[in-house]
């Protein structure tokens, strides 16, 4: 998890990525973002995110992303 | 026909709410699709084939998709843990094959009545410069109404269940009236099955509070469209039509008219879909989300036909972006240029497309194409400039947050909207360019010509008056107050001066009667 805020905090470090929960709809993160992002996260946790779970709900907190990339890792 | 016909809104959709509450619950679905099917054949007669073999075929398919996962999951059930991986793709390939076959018919439909004269033309003159002599004679026949937005709903759907995002349905009329309910089948919002579905075959009774808030919406749609849009028409294609004669601040007139009256005309149609859909306890997705309070073009698109930006962006925009090669060429770029422009590359590949896509969905012609580079350039722009712009405002202390900084934002992103539409309506891409050049090299500015474009003085008056007053519904919109929710709570005195006095303004100063020209459905015909 500290790493997941690690690498947000590189894409955009005017964000408290432990208290916003609306990164997506708050337009935190763009979509361009969101492709940095998703390299970032596959290559650091070794999973790979299909594009049907790029949703707002998967996205809108660190938490979120965080069970994203467990639920990933369990289906695997 | 159209929905602001007064027929439809005020006397069809009352009836029609009247006797659904009358029938049994479980009938209810089924006459939202008899009286579905019947609009559409109204308008498109015997084209509802068409409509049929888009439900009939996404029907089926959906179910194909959900059968060939069932196999799969009893057959890994079975399986010894190494051969999994290969049983999953040998299911897919299964999966891919059918998407294929129902994206085929439903695309082929749509390019067959709306780009087989386009292409035809373009491949008989390129033809024709290597010497053939050809002669493209057009095809004449008109389109199924809403095949663009009815054909989007239907990929949609066999793509969600293809993804799992939504389960295949068993029970087609459930699947034909998603895809044809009549508020939305001229103009959209496209919806997604996940989002009305449910609440079209639930067959809940219209409540006097659904029917008076729908009612309400209906009429702020009917406001937007009998005060402004219809007022403007007429001046907006006497500019278009005839710009050679005008100066420039007359052409910038009919531009930005042109903006504001397709604004209020799709705003104004969607308020009325949504109020219809509220009457009947349906919450249709909302389309417009004050696009005009939007710091930059790519947020525009975000509050702008949001239904159309969400389907490309699921659709096109990651399928593309996140495909083996799009995920290669980000991680590649990132290392090189880092994580500002790195991403930027494979992005832009995937936003060409959306806006390639986009442009040719609203119409098959150059000016639409031109219309979708010129926001992709546009979005690519702001995305190249951003990191600079950034490093401007901390050199120069301004606070971007800042409410004069965010005015300029909105004015700086208006004025780009107005060059984007200009070329959206123009007849061809050249007319486009010299109405924007006349418009900065024959600056003048006469009273007289003003008031001869097809509006006089109390006309300009009524329009500014109506745009106040939607300017100031978007800013309680965009702070969060229910406005509507508001006035369900005063009295019921206070509720009906309010419905009076917007009917009344309706009535008195919509522009209808002689020296009007009313609007047609703009995006009817898209």
């Amino acid at each position: 998890m500290e790493r997941l805020i690690e690498i947000l905090e590189e894409l955009n470090p005017d964000v408290d990525y432990n208290t916003v929960e609306n990164l997506i709809d708050g337009r935190y993160l763009d979509s361009l973002k969101i492709l940095s992002l998703i390299a970032e996260i596959e290559d650091e946790f070794d999973v790979e995110i299909p594009t049907v779970e790029i949703i707002p709900a998967n996205f809108n907190s660190a938490k979120s992303m965080w069970d994203l990339i467990e639920r990933l890792k369990d289906d695997e | 026909m159209s929905y602001f016909n007064l027929g439809v809104s005020f006397a069809f959709v009352p009836l029609l709410a009247g006797v659904y509450n009358l029938i049994p619950k479980k009938a209810r679905p089924v006459l939202l699709l008899i009286s579905s099917l019947g609009f559409f054949f109204v308008i498109s007669r015997f084209l509802i084939a068409f409509l049929l073999l888009s439900v009939v075929s996404i029907y089926l398919i959906a179910l194909k998709l959900s059968a060939l996962d069932g196999k799969r999951d009893e057959v890994l059930k079975t399986a010894e843990k190494g051969g999994k991986k290969e049983i999953k793709e040998k299911y897919k390939k299964y999966k891919r094959l059918w998407v294929a076959l129902g994206v085929a018919i439903n695309v082929s439909c749509l390019v067959a009545f709306k780009y087989l004269n386009f292409f035809g033309m373009n491949i008989y003159g390129l033809l024709n410069v290597f010497g053939a002599d050809l002669e493209f004679k057009p095809f004449t026949f008109a389109a199924p109404i809403g095949i663009s937005f009815y054909t989007l709903q239907a990929l949609a759907y066999i793509l969600d269940v293809y993804n799992g995002r939504v389960k295949a349905d068993k029970n087609i009329l459930k699947v034909a009236l998603f895809l044809s309910f009549f508020p939305q089948i001229m103009e959209g919002p496209i919806v997604r099955y996940g989002d009305t579905a449910g609440a079209l075959y639930a067959g809940e009774r219209v409540t006097y509070r659904n029917f008076c808030f729908g009612y309400q919406r209906i009429l702020y749609g009917f406001l937007k469209k009998f005060i402004i849009a219809d007022r403007l028409n007429y001046l907006v294609n006497n500019v278009f039509d005839n710009y050679t004669r005008f100066s420039g601040t007359a052409v910038a007139i009919g531009v930005i008219g042109y903006t504001v009256m397709l604004y209020t005309e799709f705003s104004g149609t969607m308020d009325v879909v949504i109020g219809i859909g509220e009457v009947f306890g349906i919450k249709i997705p909302e389309n417009f989300r004050q696009p005009f309070f939007s710091k930059n073009i790519s947020e525009f698109w975000m509050r702008w036909h949001i239904s159309l930006g969400l389907w490309f962006k699921d659709f096109i925009f990651y399928p593309v972006s996140l495909s083996k090669m799009g995920k290669k060429i980000t991680s590649v770029m990132r290392k090189k240029l880092g994580n500002q422009y790195g991403p930027l590359v494979g992005g832009s590949i995937a936003l060409a497309a959306v806006w390639f896509l986009n442009g040719l969905w609203h119409g098959a012609g150059y000016t639409f194409l031109f219309y979708g580079l010129y926001q992709f350039i546009m979005i690519l722009s702001g995305n190249l400039f951003e990191p600079l712009v950034k490093k401007i405002c901390a050199v120069l202390h301004i606070n971007r947050e800042n409410i004069v900084y965010r005015v300029f934002q909105s004015v700086k992103m208006t004025l780009l909207v107005f060059v984007g539409e200009l070329f959206f309506y123009a007849k061809t891409v050249p007319q486009g360019f010299k109405m924007l050049g006349r418009i900065f090299t024959s600056v003048k500015f006469s009273g007289k010509e003003i008031l001869s474009l097809g509006m006089d003085k109390n006309d300009y008056l009524i329009v500014f008056i109506a745009l106040v007053f939607i300017f100031v519904v978007g800013i309680l919109k965009e702070k969060n107050i229910n406005i509507r929710e508001e006035i369900s709570k005063k009295n019921i005195a206070v509720r009906w001066l309010i419905y009076y006095i917007l009917i009344l303004s309706i009535i008195l100063f919509g522009a209808y009667g002689p020296g009007y020209v009313p609007v047609e459905p703009i995006y009817a015909d898209f």
